[in-house]
């Protein structure tokens, strides 16, 4: 058996809120393997995203143990974990988080950059990428100049320059409509399908029934974790 | 190899990012770079200046001539009211005896100075006439550029001839030649023959604006006031072979001096000897303070510059702070933000260093054209320019970077 891609064993966060500590993630132990298509959600407040931060090295647990591709994160000082989100984890976000007035290739490059890859390969990669997006005619545009489905399309290939193990999505289709929306999904579950693992961050349930698993937060804990059933497919724009 | 080729690339990209960011917010940036380029501009010319007073001082003591001392009577300031045998006296008698009993002279030379007012029909001129004798030209190193020096005869009859400096010339003759004219000095006609060999100005002091005449003239025709004796002189200037026998010839006068004058042991000297080395240290001196203090006022505003930098750096950081987060998120180290915004203050500095530099360089020409004044900016005080700006830049930018850097991830990307 191969080791999952991700576990945790135990983890919490606690938040010190107005001197009353709060467990945003109470003790959640679970395991993500490799090539899943993982939905997770909560209303707001359920620690969805707090967990999600932590999945993704951006925020440290208070207690408990993260296992990402085998290593303990806790082992790991500041600049490992920087090192672990630019090579084995792809960020999509709501707000897209395009650099502005930088074109879309150097938004795409902003990755390469730290992982200390030259100039020309850089540009050659992210050129790659926007081209798989569909957008090889907007290598030039500002984000000011693409609409929100092009913009978010940006930020994945933004995501899978450094050819992460994991793509997490929080709320990717949170600032787009229905059809954009469909479109974005259809892309990661054609990624998916290729092998990368998707963990996507959502409170639209339909959205959600993209996803192969489904694990649903609650007061900082899962009270559901299980496969979808009638799983819904979007063909890739 | 390969780390120093990726920091490498990391530095240009850093600049890239720094003047698009500065681009962004252009007027801001050119405001934030004035402080640091007015502040460059004032200690680059606060040294050019310091550095040209210093030229200024040593022209000047060349021109008084070198080995040379000057003894000038000082009256007793000591306590309880002056009387006559406290004022300092000094002659020409003195001046024989220096020759003489003084080894390593080579020649004394004996002044009286007063001012007097010169007139020419049409024209007037107050100027400071030095009585002298053929010897003053000597020791002090003056020379007519045309026509001739007083000579002994001059001194010997008495004659009414002087030679003026190229100020009082252009005053009273600004377009024809003054040799061979007659001026009234004092209302007593004199014959000008010759005319003095320019010797600039320093530091605001005119040496072309006098005039010499014999001193037996000017003791006899033009002195207004009465001396105590029929040979006082003003001052001496006497003049050594070389620099160990100014040293040694600086004491003996002084012995010299207390045995004719038969000062009483403890008592101080009726007069003063200073060598032109001790006046080239003093003044040396005084420039050196005045440098400092300059350049010390002139800090002040490159301090006032950097922390401009500082304000807009910590502005930067707080609107920047969500791609701060952002960029963490994608996989930037620390040291990667830190780097970021050192480089982006350090770009600040250095195009303001550059262009403070610039006109710095700019403003010292015109300095030395317009007001005829020394201002020399070498190639040290140009790579300090650019070593003070990229400093100013570490050191206010330092800190405005390691606060970005110290950002958590998560908070900053939350950030609106």
């Amino acid at each position: 058996m191969t080791t999952p891609l991700l576990e945790t064993h135990n983890l919490v966060k606690d938040y010190a809120i107005g001197g009353e500590i709060v467990h945003a993630v109470n003790n959640v132990s679970l395991s993500i393997s490799r090539g899943e298509f993982v939905a997770i959600m909560g209303a707001s407040g359920s620690g969805k995203s707090t967990f999600m931060n932590m999945i993704g090295c951006l925020d440290i647990p208070t207690s408990g143990t993260l296992l990402l591709d085998g290593i303990d994160t806790k082992t790991l000082d500041s600049d490992a974990l920087a090192e672990i989100r630019n090579r084995k984890i792809g960020f999509v976000f709501q707000q897209f988080n395009l650099l502005a007035r930088t074109s879309a290739l150097d938004n795409v490059a902003v990755p390469l950059i730290y992982a200390g890859i030259g100039y020309a390969e850089r540009r050659r990669r992210a050129q790659d990428r926007l081209e798989a997006m569909g957008l090889a005619n907007r290598l030039q545009n500002t984000p000011a100049k693409l609409s929100g489905g092009q913009q978010q399309r940006v930020a994945i290939a933004r995501a899978l320059v450094t050819d992460p193990l994991m793509l997490l999505a929080d709320e990717p289709t949170g600032a787009l409509d229905t059809q954009t929306s469909l479109d974005i999904m259809g892309i990661f579950q054609k990624l998916n399908d290729d092998g990368i693992t998707v963990v996507l961050v959502t409170h639209e349930p339909d959205i959600a029934e993209y996803a192969a698993r489904r694990i649903v937060f609650r007061d900082g804990q899962v009270i559901e974790d299980a496969a979808v059933k009638s799983r819904r497919r979007a063909s890739a724009a | 190899m390969k780390d120093v080729l990726t920091s490498f690339a990391g530095w240009g990209v850093n600049v890239a990012i720094a003047l698009t960011a500065l681009r962004t917010n252009l007027m801001r940036s050119i405001l934030t770079t004035l402080g640091v380029m007015i502040g460059v501009f004032s200690v680059i010319l606060a040294v050019a200046v310091g550095n040209g007073a210093q030229v200024s001082v040593s022209q000047q003591i060349a021109t008084l001539g070198s080995n040379m001392a000057i003894v000038v009577p000082q009256p007793d300031s000591g306590s309880g009211p002056p009387r006559p045998s406290d004022r300092g006296r000094l002659t020409e008698r003195d001046g024989q005896a220096i020759l003489r009993e003084v080894s390593g002279v080579s020649a004394v030379a004996p002044q009286i100075r007063s001012s007097v007012q010169i007139v020419t029909p049409g024209r007037s001129a107050t100027t400071q006439a030095t009585g002298a004798t053929p010897e003053y030209g000597i020791v002090s190193n003056i020379t007519a550029s045309e026509g001739r020096f007083l000579t002994q005869s001059d001194i010997g009859s008495a004659a009414r001839v002087a030679v003026i400096g190229e100020t009082v010339a252009n005053k009273l003759f600004p377009e024809t030649s003054p040799v061979g004219e007659t001026i009234r000095i004092n209302r007593v006609p004199f014959t000008v023959i010759g005319l003095l060999e320019s010797k600039g100005s320093n530091l605001g002091n005119d040496n072309d604006d006098q005039i010499v005449v014999p001193i037996t003239t000017l003791r006899q025709r033009l002195l207004t006031t009465a001396t105590q004796g029929p040979d006082d002189v003003t001052l001496i200037f006497v003049g050594f072979e070389d620099e160990d026998s100014l040293l040694s010839g600086q004491k003996e006068i002084e012995r010299l001096l207390r045995d004719r004058y038969r000062v009483a042991k403890g008592k101080i000297n009726p007069f003063t000897v200073r060598t032109t080395t001790e006046i080239a240290e003093t003044t040396g001196e005084v420039t050196q303070i005045f440098q400092a203090v300059l350049v010390a006022i002139a800090s002040i505003s490159l301090l006032v510059g950097g922390i401009g930098i500082m304000n807009i750096m910590l502005v930067s950081v707080t609107e920047r702070t969500r791609e701060i987060g952002l960029r963490m998120a994608l996989g930037a180290k620390r040291s990667d933000i830190r780097n970021q915004f050192l480089v982006e203050a350090a770009v600040l500095c250095v195009i303001g260093g550059a262009i403070g530099l610039s006109l710095a360089i700019l403003a010292a020409s015109i300095f030395e054209r317009v007001a005829e004044f020394p201002a020399p900016i070498g190639l040290d005080t140009a790579i300090m320019a650019v070593a003070f700006s990229a400093v100013i830049g570490l050191v206010f930018g330092g800190y405005p970077a390691i606060r970005a850097s110290r950002l958590s991830p998560i908070e900053a990307l939350r950030s609106e």
